[in-house]
């Protein structure tokens, strides 16, 4: 029997395989950070889960 | 006419006849200090058993208690005093009578190995909440090199000693999840026997900030707002107010930063669930952290306060206390206005201090 992976272990490897898209969105948040609002970096996010949805799903 | 307006009323509410005729109405006194809450002891006691019944993965992250334990444990040298009967308050694993049991310093230091803490100690007491946790490591060779006793506490609030009990109390990474910190210092103040000091260690002020910004901003840019994730912690500055207000004489109070590199934030949490030390605050969302908010923060802390490696760090500051039970014979503070040379003076080197012998 194989060990059980946990699914928050397989959901930290698809994010791990994203390190350019997770970059891109780090920046946009990092680039003026004391001023957050809700869906400021939307589109560099929709970017990084399209990347590790699809990640997820080929494991 | 007033029976039939109560059962008329037990109909509304649809309750059964019988228990309306015993109803009573009781006058509650409103309670003189406001009941601190912050923590959920429920949680916290399952959080902490959970942890344990995984002893592989248990032990695999003992690497911060058991550093703390040791660097806690050193303080005891500067005491040149045995110790018949200690306590250990919030014991974990027993982590502080593992390093007391330890040779003195590590075997690869230059210095000359000295006799083990422990030769001084005569029984250590271990009090914990959780059994599992503190049973962990009961097997283990250390246990036969001292005595020790473990308790299991009902509540982690709640010390069922007896008063001037203990030579010395010791706490080490436990009293951060107290919820009324000055009753529990005062109840270690009690257990205490006269001119015997309190030796503790919690985590406190900056600790996890990098965890806790990344997690806040990841959530104000996703979900428009902001949940607790981490727990509120008492600063330095609390420290020596709290101790003095526990009765507590010479204090001192230092603070020491470890920082600790993980692989990513998701390391960083698997570990501190692993340690038992998951969220416990009051009203956090029970569902734990959505999954998009986890991603969005795995990507802020690695830009904000990622190492050039790819590691990101973990700041845990330390709060170390000493306070001594009052005592006869103990060193008291002169009285104000005694001072008979400027400081400035001395700072400024117009003066010299006064030599230790000419008192």
């Amino acid at each position: 029997m194989k060990p059980r992976i946990r699914p928050i272990e397989k959901f930290a490897a698809a994010v791990a395989q994203c390190s350019k898209e997770s970059a891109n969105y780090g920046k946009c948040i990092a680039a003026d950070y004391n001023n957050v609002s809700k869906d400021k970096c939307v589109n560099e996010f929709m970017k990084l889960q399209q990347c590790y949805t699809n990640a997820y799903k080929k494991r | 006419m007033y029976r039939s307006s109560l059962r008329h009323l037990a109909r509304s509410l649809q309750l059964p006849h019988r228990n309306v005729i015993g109803l009573r109405f009781y006058a509650v006194q409103t309670p003189g200090a406001p009941i601190v809450e912050v923590f959920n002891n429920a949680t916290k006691w399952a959080q902490k058993e959970r942890a344990a019944q995984n002893v592989e993965l248990s032990r695999q992250v003992d690497y911060l208690r058991d550093e703390v334990a040791s660097r806690l444990s050193e303080r005891l040298l500067d005491i040149k005093r045995d110790f018949d009967h200690v306590l250990d308050l919030g014991a974990n694993a027993c982590h502080v009578a593992r390093m007391l049991t330890k040779t003195n310093p590590d075997d690869y230091s230059a210095q000359p190995v000295a006799e083990p803490l422990a030769s001084r100690i005569g029984r250590i007491t271990a009090a914990e909440n959780s059994r599992s946790l503190l049973y962990r490591d009961a097997d283990l060779d250390f246990n036969n090199k001292m005595e020790i006793t473990r308790d299991v506490l009902k509540s982690p609030e709640t010390l069922p000693y007896d008063a001037g009990t203990f030579d010395a109390v010791l706490s080490s990474l436990s009293l951060h999840w107290i919820n009324d910190l000055p009753s529990v210092l005062a109840q270690i103040n009690s257990v205490l026997k006269q001119d015997a000091p309190f030796i503790g260690v919690m985590f406190g002020g900056d600790s996890l900030y990098e965890l806790r910004t990344s997690l806040q901003l990841a959530e104000q840019d996703r979900r428009g707002g902001v949940s607790t994730h981490t727990s509120p912690l008492a600063d330095v500055r609390d420290i020596g107010g709290l101790l003095q207000s526990a009765g507590f004489k010479l204090l001192t109070v230092d603070v020491d930063d470890i920082v600790i590199d993980y692989p990513d934030i998701f390391a960083l949490m698997q570990d501190l669930q692993a340690m038992g030390e998951s969220n416990a605050v009051l009203g956090r969302e029970g569902s734990g952290i959505r999954r998009d908010v986890l991603a969005a923060a795995s990507s802020i802390y690695k830009e904000l306060h990622g190492n050039e490696d790819g590691s990101v760090p973990a700041t845990f500051r330390l709060i170390y206390m000493i306070g001594w039970k009052e005592g006869k014979g103990q060193q008291k503070p002169l009285p104000r206005g005694s001072g008979m040379v400027s400081i400035k003076d001395v700072l400024e080197g117009k003066t010299e201090g006064p030599k230790p012998d000419d008192k």
